[in-house]
């Protein structure tokens, strides 16, 4: 069997917003699984090994199972995170256009396990055809009879919307997209209280990514045993790696969890364009640290990206040869935090402003040492000082840009 | 003398590890320990907003940005200089404003960021003059001009609130602005209006007699 | 000086607040006092200018080996050096740069503003007291000159002085056009103080911070004006045209260490005062940057200096800690009655009097080991300011909030603790010589603000300086942009220097020291590897 989209990228999964062809595959079997059992549906979520897809890594059913644990004659809110806006990551678009439904009975599986009555798809507003792609889709859903059974057995009203978030880089963050689906600016708030106890109006809220969610209708229905076996190693399922820059064929390919890099950019991305050598590889965000050529053998799973000192992220992989300059790369990336930071935190708006003008400085030639030096004392005091892990995010990449390329930092403040 | 039991601290400037009395501000102690440093040096006195400084307190987990003439160095503190080019982007010329009547106006037109303000708040958790910026801010969208300036008695343009707007705005210069236009369209001081015609007219002048030394 | 002096400690410790203490010394012989202690008045501070326009002149010691020192570059550092041109290059972003640049600009002139830091980095901005302007109904012009001259004992240049006191109502009205705010009473006119020495409540102001509020509207001015504005560039040499009149400078830009030649119709020199040369080893209230420059730069190319053994001593600059030395604390506060205590408690001076004789009285006190010092080698005398507040409870907080942030920061209650005072340098009275458009002697050359000399004498009332770099200011600019009209130099170079050098060898002058120094001698640029491209040809 191909290793090629297996699950959520398959053809029975991508059959657009009409929800006939979708019962018309494998639609909502997992979901009148989950109604027929509710409470099997967490120990089946852990037994299989689900883990957060947005970037965490963390282990799925234990943030369930804080919610699960709140009382349940309250609201509940899930947010299903779809704010997808850092450099080289595009897997939500495709998942939300063509696969909506799949994406929406896993929301409402979760609300299930979770006792959750009220979810939010909360979409990157420049994804227009995302939004509209799964406003049809939950309409459709309205109309059908699954909500209220749905409704039924939680035994409270449910609410299922599509709001567009504010399109700030910090709205993916989990309390900044709590901030904005209560109207205000997504700012990151400090925790605790964590959102599982307190969070959308102080009531109990989960919030995981699209991929996380859109695999979970086809673990129940499959069961547990056949989502470990779909990854490589201890690995367990899918992962979506959205391949990127100086391939032949750049794109999102659904793979096991834990492909080796290689295997991923010279089977699936058809190795590198005119042949030219790979220099480096920035993952997820882009705000880790950057994998290099010794690094090609590292199966993409987040416990064997993390023993680089890297991490997995969100499956983004930037790929980039020989005859790319990292310095331009890195200024990129740092502008791009410097734009998103969010103001809270003087010293991350000041300190990324500051980083991302000395990088443009060196990169356009007219940096010198003194500029080098001060970009390594901003990596050694900045780390840690902002109230979400965006400022850390940023010098993480840069931190490890001069470390694995500081010959092209030198050269460019000597030329 | 027993200046040389004095009690040292050490502190890392700029990258450089120095031992230096705690009596000695950031500025100073570089130079205290050798170093030379030129740039992002100015008053030495707190108004003129060179000295920008990022710092990291041993005892504690955030970074703060001060200025380096004012604080002195503490025992496993970590500072370094923030010294970059900022000029705004906002241009207006007092005299191209032909109408008090308009200011409102020509205020949102100059800078049209100020509608966008999303109160994070870190312009005036930034400022080390403890202005309520975001608040002079808001006034100043309100059009409440005179109210707006006087919050910003103190700011030196050190434009940290401005490197540090998520937004862009740049407080300092709306800040500034309100000053500016509460001067140019209602200052009209009638003892210096009488003043100058008196002089106009050639009543009063000068007498060059020997002044008495 | 000051070995037998008491600690700081101890004097702390010995310290008693009390609502009465005897004056023990009159100092009425003033001259003596003066010739003994006062740094101007010290034989040994002086010497005699062997070369330039002002041979045979008595000068400071350090001024005159700053002005007759050689330059820092040669022809050969030019080579590759870009040239720019434009009608107005004005040296120097404080009060009175900015003033120049925004009347040059708006006269239609292109203008290049070079500063050596940052556009209003200065003095100006650190001005606290106000600006001089005859505007009360109790006052006149006449009686603003007539303080002048008499303040400057007779020394001052009556035409300048005439010139700038009849500007002064008019320097207000632009300055409120430029967007600055001036303190008024409750029917909008503009309130006035008194200064020490003068006959009139003369002096406009904005709280205590009149130099600030002023700074900050003319750089936002000048930013939005259509002068071009050059950031951390100091200025090294002047260039002179085939007549010797000046053709422009090198600008040295720190920020890729490069040179860069502005030929300019007219030069206008407004780089400040002296305080960081730190004369005779004394603190300073001055900014980072005041080293003089230039003097030097218009010595050079031939322009007469005067009034160059004339500095002013402010009594009370802070002494201690050692991280605000040199701060300046208000003369209003020994106005309102302060008192000073040498070591032993003893009040040794009426506070009240001339500047110069109460500096004099206090170093004369450290001389004779009734001083105070500390642990890090500072000196000075007390500033009883927990007896001004026995004796008018509540006066600190009402009058003096500045001084009580100033004690924030220095860890000292002023309710509860005296503070330790010394002398600061503040301010260069003379300078060179200009005429009533800011004109040096040499053609195409202007002189503006402290740099200058001729209105304050020998000695400076507060709130003229602030008067003076705009109304010398603006007027420079004025004439300088009417020059854009003369036909362009034929050859600009820097000939000058040989003249220079020749004199100095002949002379038998050192060839050491490099000038103008451009920064204070702590912040070591010298050796600042970041600036090496700037001395390429000087480490053969």
């Amino acid at each position: 069997m191909s290793q090629l989209n297996q699950v959520l990228f398959h053809e029975n999964s991508r059959v657009g917003a009409d929800l006939k062809a979708w019962e018309s595959t494998i639609g909502a079997q997992g979901l009148s699984k989950a109604l027929a059992d509710t409470a099997a549906i967490i120990p089946m979520i852990e037994q299989a090994g689900l883990r957060g897809l947005g970037g965490s890594g963390f282990p799925t059913f234990k943030k369930w199972q804080f919610v699960a644990a709140q009382p349940n004659e309250q609201d509940k809110y899930l947010i299903c995170n779809g704010n997808e806006d850092e450099p080289g990551t595009f897997k939500d678009r495709i998942l939300l256009q063509e696969a909506p439904h799949q994406v929406i009975e896993g929301a409402c599986v979760t609300a299930l396990a979770c006792g959750i009555n009220r979810i939010i798809f909360y979409i990157n507003p420049d994804q227009t055809e995302s939004i509209s792609s799964m406003q049809t889709a939950v309409a459709q859903w309205g109309d059908s009879e699954w909500f209220n059974k749905v409704e039924r057995a939680l035994g409270k009203p449910l609410e299922v919307r599509v709001m567009p978030s504010s399109g700030h880089y910090i709205g993916g963050e989990e309390t900044a997209a709590i901030e904005s689906v209560e109207g205000h600016f997504p700012f990151p708030r400090g925790k605790p209280p964590f959102p599982a106890e307190s969070g959308v109006h102080g009531k109990p809220t989960l919030i995981n990514n699209m991929e996380t969610l859109s695999n979970v209708s086809h673990i129940v229905r499959n069961g547990a045993e056949w989502f470990r076996s779909l990854g490589l190693g201890e690995a367990t399922g899918t992962k979506i790696y959205c391949l990127s820059g100086d391939v032949l064929y750049p794109g999102a390919y659904e793979l096991p969890m834990g492909t080796p890099l290689s295997t991923l950019i010279n089977e699936y991305g058809g190795g590198m364009l005119m042949d030219k050598k790979l220099k480096a590889v920035f993952t997820g965000g882009p705000s880790n640290t950057i994998l290099t050529p010794k690094d090609l053998d590292v199966p993409l799973d987040y416990e064997n990206v993390a023993a680089r000192d890297s991490s997995l992220g969100t499956g983004a992989m930037i790929v980039i040869s020989e005859g790319t300059g990292i310095v331009k790369r890195v200024a990129e990336y740092v502008n791009f935090f410097a734009h998103s930071s969010c103001g809270q935190c003087p010293p991350c708006k000041n300190g990324t402003f500051y980083a991302a003008q000395l990088l443009t400085r060196i990169d356009t030639g007219r940096g010198s040492r003194a500029d080098l030096h001060a970009l390594k004392n901003l990596c050694n005091m900045l780390p840690g000082a902002g109230r979400c892990h965006m400022l850390d995010g940023a010098m993480k990449v840069l931190t490890s840009s001069m470390q694995h390329f500081m010959h092209e930092y030198e050269q460019a403040v000597d030329r | 003398m027993s200046g040389d039991s004095q009690q040292l601290v050490n502190v890392v400037i700029d990258g450089k590890a120095i031992q230096a009395p705690p009596t000695l501000s950031v500025i100073q102690a570089l130079w205290h320990a050798g170093y030379p440093r030129v740039k992002g040096v100015g008053c030495l006195e707190g108004v003129c907003g060179s000295c920008r400084v990022l710092v990291r307190r041993a005892d504690e987990d955030g970074v703060k940005v001060e200025l380096g003439c004012q604080t002195l160095v503490e025992d496993g503190m970590q500072a370094m200089f923030l010294v970059f080019p900022n000029p705004t982007h906002h241009h207006y010329r007092l005299s191209h404003i032909q109408n008090s009547w308009d200011l409102h106006a020509q205020f949102h037109r100059i800078f049209p960021e100020v509608a966008n303000c999303r109160h994070c708040g870190g312009c005036t958790k930034g400022c080390p003059k403890n202005i309520d910026v975001e608040r002079g801010v808001a006034l100043a969208s309100q059009g409440r001009f005179k109210e707006a300036g006087d919050l910003f008695v103190e700011c030196i343009m050190c434009n940290i609130c401005m490197t540090g707007c998520a937004e862009e705005i740049a407080p300092n210069h709306v800040g500034l602005f309100a000053r500016r236009v509460t001067a140019y369209f209602h200052s009209r001081p009638s003892n210096l209006i009488h003043r100058l015609e008196q002089i106009r007219t050639g009543e009063l002048t000068i007498e060059d007699h020997d002044s008495g030394q | 000086m000051g070995s037998k002096s008491i600690s700081y400690e101890q004097a702390l410790a010995d310290y008693r607040v009390e609502a009465e203490r005897p004056l023990i010394e009159q100092h009425d012989n003033k001259e003596a006092l003066l010739s003994a202690y006062h740094p101007d008045y010290r034989a040994d501070t002086m010497t005699t200018l062997k070369v330039g326009p002002n041979s045979g002149d008595q000068c400071h010691r350090q001024v005159a080996a700053s002005i007759q020192a050689d330059a820092r570059i040669d022809e050969a550092d030019l080579a590759g050096a870009s040239v720019v041109e434009t009608d107005v290059l004005v040296i120097g972003g404080g009060g009175a740069g900015c003033a120049a640049a925004l009347v040059a600009a708006v006269a239609g002139a292109r203008v290049i503003l070079a500063t050596k830091l940052r556009l209003g980095d200065s003095n100006t901005v650190m001005a606290e007291g106000g600006i001089q302007a005859s505007i009360d109904k109790n006052d006149t012009p006449q009686m603003h000159y007539d303080d002048t001259l008499a303040a400057g004992h007779g020394y001052g240049d009556r035409s300048l002085v005439a010139q700038m006191v009849m500007d002064g109502p008019d320097v207000i009205r632009w300055l409120i056009q430029q967007g600055m705010q001036f303190d008024t009473d409750e029917f909008g006119d503009l309130l006035t103080r008194r200064a020490g020495g003068t006959s009139a409540n003369r002096v406009c102001y904005y709280r205590d911070y009149t130099g600030l509020e002023m700074m900050r509207s003319l750089r936002e001015a000048v930013r939005n004006s259509d002068a071009e504005v050059w950031e951390y560039s100091p200025v090294v040499e002047l260039m002179v045209n085939e007549q010797g009149h000046c053709a422009g400078a090198v600008i040295s830009n720190l920020k890729d260490c490069s040179y860069v030649q502005v030929i300019a119709k007219s030069v206008i020199l407004a780089t400040g005062g002296i305080g960081r040369m730190h004369l005779n080893d004394f603190p300073t209230s001055n900014h980072f940057g005041a080293t003089g420059d230039g003097l030097v730069l218009a010595y050079r190319l031939g322009a007469k200096l005067r009034d160059l053994d004339s500095f002013q001593y402010h009594p009370t600059g802070l002494a201690h800690p050692h991280h605000l030395a040199g701060t300046l604390i208000t003369e209003g506060v020994r106005s309102a009655g302060t008192w000073l205590l040498n070591g032993n408690g003893e009040r040794f001076v009426d506070e009240l009097k001339p500047r110069d004789v109460v500096a004099a009285a206090i170093l004369k006190e450290c001389a004779e080991g009734r001083g105070i010092h500390t642990n890090d080698g500072a000196q000075g005398v007390w500033l009883d300011t927990p007896g001004l507040e026995l004796r008018n409870p509540g006066i600190l907080k009402q009058r003096f909030p500045k001084l009580l942030n100033l004690g924030k920061k220095a860890g000292i209650d002023p309710h509860t603790s005296p503070l330790l005072i010394y002398p600061t340098l503040h301010y260069q009275n003379g300078g060179v010589a200009i005429n009533e458009n800011g004109e040096t002697t040499v053609p195409g050359l202007y002189c503006v603000g402290e740099a200058s000399g001729g209105i304050h004498g020998k000695n400076r009332i507060m709130g003229n300086a602030l008067l003076e770099i705009i109304s010398f200011g603006r007027r420079a600019g004025a004439h300088a942009a009417e020059r854009r009209s003369l036909r362009g130099h034929k050859r600009v170079s820097i000939d000058h220097l040989s003249r220079l050098r020749r004199e100095l060898t002949i002379s038998n002058m050192p060839m050491e020291t490099k000038g103008p120094m451009l920064f204070p001698v702590c912040a070591k640029f010298d050796d600042d590897v970041d600036y090496e491209g700037l001395r390429r040809n000087r480490r053969k």
